[in-house]
């Protein structure tokens, strides 16, 4: 039982971590909460359900195609709205994107109605001795790791990767030495969404779709970085499987009701001994 | 000759005098907040069509007391809070001259708070917790079987084909464990041992780690009070963790079509509860669904079928009553017994319904088949169910 779980735990905490990645870059990079985080992976997801009910794609070619299209919009969203905030006290950005949200939310229900739509693919599991593990949800796992490895590869060689690090260790820096911030937030901003849009198109196989999907994702990735540390681009690979794990434990042992009670608790009790979160913030 | 235009002068009259002041009245305005949007979207948009329909139908055959009626619908977001808020706002700005309930029990439970304080007439027709009409309440009436028995026909089944242990689990709000709890009753009277149960919060979508532990409890049956999400979600992940229990029910969410359209073929055997299924005997249901297709390009589900019946019900007692009043449309409810395409009315002092009738279907072919109880049967159940590697 213990071990049934722990692997649910371990592959649904790669997903946590992949999302809340996202959320990471855009808070260290440009210091804003982004709370429409979780809608943008609705958005994802509905890009997989349509490619998939109506043109018939395999689901796991349609991730990148997801991402591509969330890249757009998170390019848009900052070009238009999110650069207004960069520099205004973190309450505005927290106000902008909970509006943004919120239109998110409410242009989903109007376009695609708040039925339940699902992607019925790969719905078996493999057996390994006592356990049965998903399908889906191995792929998740192994698409989430890829992604989040190739991310912090991506921050960490090339020259884009370093010029992002750099605008979020010091902006006036980044700016003396010539990186053109503006466009790094817009990148940073497109990069998220992509990222979220691909736990979107993953979650798609594994969940239901609705409008309201994302709002979840957004707190379970903000509770990622903060035990992770703020800003700390690996510490959200650790927050996010140490989620998962506490999620799926304190189901088993306590119930499922009290499992996102300790979840909470976990996070208060971070923020009281190590308040720079598990691995420290902001160290990139 | 002269007789004859004298009658003819007094039946103008009488024409005139009655219509004149229903067009100066204008029409009867029936406020309700409706679940439009959040989890219970899907079954509160098929009861707000239901409520449509009704309004439509009583307008065509000249609307109520010689006066057209009018719906005034807002959105719930499928919250209690704001229920109770639209109620208030409904009848002190909007002044409607009557309501009609919202969708589910939470709802129903905080709406009421409201009706009975401006004593107002609420029938609630997808209100199926024993608990709300229990409380002194004296304009609310239901018009559903009550939660407690949503199980009951799997429960039944189960221990007719002597199976030994059940386990239950549910959503933590106010229907589902009213729906769990009368499961466990039922299940003890009949001597099936539970041997699992726990309550999760609304909105979950992670099952795996209560699943594995209702896996290691082994039950024969698993009965589960849902609504419609989590019956979904609950459903995928049994298949993942491979639980295979020889029978599975869930209550709400699972007599829907989109239930099979989300989960394609996965939803073979799987057993549910139902008011009302458009198949059953009862008189005008074959043109009611025909209608309503039409109307609304898919078919009735049951919560539209008891917002249709929940209106007309109260049309009927407000016929009966000759006035608005909500005084008398009581007296006239209380006293009234009706027979609709949803089956019967009759509710006892307390509004509480006595008269109407549950069924348990099984999903077979694609198809709802009504399996219980037996004098309503269309088939033999496929039992048991097979494991989810051998279909």
């Amino acid at each position: 039982m213990v071990g049934q779980v722990i692997v649910s735990g371990v592959l649904s905490g790669a997903l946590y971590a992949l999302v809340a990645l996202g959320l990471a870059l855009i808070f260290g990079v440009m210091r804003v909460i982004n709370i429409a985080h979780g809608p943008l992976l609705m958005l994802g997801a509905y890009v997989t359900f349509f490619l998939y009910s109506r043109l018939g794609l395999n689901p796991y070619l349609t991730v990148p195609v997801a991402m591509a299209a969330l890249f757009v919009v998170g390019v848009l969203l900052q070009r238009t709205l999110v650069f207004r905030v960069v520099d205004a006290p973190e309450l505005s950005s927290l106000l902008l994107t909970f509006g943004i949200s919120i239109a998110l939310v409410n242009l989903a229900q109007n376009l695609f109605t708040s039925d339940l739509r699902a992607v019925e693919y790969l719905t078996e599991s493999w057996s390994v001795g006592p356990l049965s593990v998903s399908k889906a949800r191995v792929i998740a796992f192994v698409f989430a790791l890829g992604l989040t490895g190739g991310a912090f590869l991506f921050l960490k060689t090339t020259r884009l990767g370093k010029a992002i690090r750099a605008t979020s260790q010091s902006r006036e820096v980044a700016l003396v030495c010539g990186i053109d911030v503006g466009r790094i937030h817009m990148l940073t901003f497109g990069l998220a969404s992509a990222l979220a849009a691909a736990g979107g198109a993953l979650l798609a196989v594994i969940v239901a779709i609705q409008p309201e999907m994302g709002g979840v994702w957004t707190f379970k990735s903000f509770l990622v970085i903060v035990l992770g540390g703020a800003g700390n681009y690996p510490g959200a690979l650790l927050g996010g499987l140490l989620l998962g794990l506490v999620e799926q434990l304190s189901s088993l042992f306590l119930t499922t009701q009290l499992s996102e009670v300790v979840a909470y608790v976990l996070l208060v009790l971070v923020l009281l001994v190590r308040p720079s979160g598990l691995l420290g913030g902001r160290q990139t | 000759m002269r007789l004859r235009s004298l009658a003819c002068l007094m039946l103008a009259a009488i024409v005139a005098g009655s219509s004149l002041p229903a067009g100066a009245q204008g029409p009867v305005r029936i406020g309700a907040s409706l679940s439009l949007t959040g989890t219970y979207a899907k079954l509160g948009k098929n009861q707000h069509e239901g409520y449509q329909l009704c309004i439509k139908e009583l307008n065509a055959k000249g609307g109520l007391l010689g006066r057209k009626l009018d719906l005034v619908v807002y959105d719930d977001q499928s919250m209690p809070p704001t229920a109770v808020r639209l109620y208030e706002k409904l009848i002190t700005e909007d002044k409607v001259d009557a309501v009609m309930g919202p969708y589910s029990s939470p709802v129903s439970e905080a709406a009421a708070n409201v009706t009975e304080k401006y004593k107002k007439v609420m029938v609630a027709p997808l209100a199926a917790t024993t608990s709300i009409f229990k409380k002194g309440r004296k304009y609310i009436f239901m018009i559903i079987s009550p939660a407690e028995g949503y199980l009951e026909g799997l429960v039944d089944m189960a221990s007719k084909r002597g199976l030994k242990t059940i386990a239950v689990v549910n959503e933590d709000t106010l229907f589902s464990k009213a729906a769990a709890s009368g499961a466990v009753e039922l299940a003890k009277k009949k001597g099936l041992q539970v041997v699992f149960t726990e309550a999760y919060p609304k909105g979950n979508t992670d099952f795996s780690a209560l699943l594995t532990k209702v896996k290691a409890a082994n039950p024969d049956v698993i009965a589960a009070a849902t609504y419609f999400d989590d019956a979904v979600a609950l459903t995928r992940q049994m298949k993942e963790l491979a639980v295979n229990p020889k029978m599975y029910g869930v209550t709400v969410g699972g007599d829907l079509p989109e239930f099979y359209d989300t989960l394609k073929q996965n939803a073979e055997y799987i057993y549910g509860a139902t008011q009302w299924e458009p198949t059953l005997p009862y008189p005008g249901n074959q043109e009611f669904f025909d209608t309503y297709k039409k109307e609304f390009g898919h078919e009735p589900s049951y919560h539209s079928a008891a917002g249709y019946a929940g209106c007309l019900t109260y049309a009927e007692g407000v016929r009966r009553a000759g006035s608005l009043d909500a005084d008398k449309v009581r007296e006239a409810l209380l006293k009234l017994e009706l027979k609709t395409i949803f089956g019967e009315f009759k509710v006892d002092g307390d509004g509480f319904q006595t008269a109407h009738k549950m069924v348990t279907f099984q999903w077979q072919g694609e198809k709802k088949v009504t399996v219980w109880p037996d004098d309503l049967a269309r088939a033999k159940p496929r039992f048991p169910t097979p494991a989810w590697n051998q279909r």
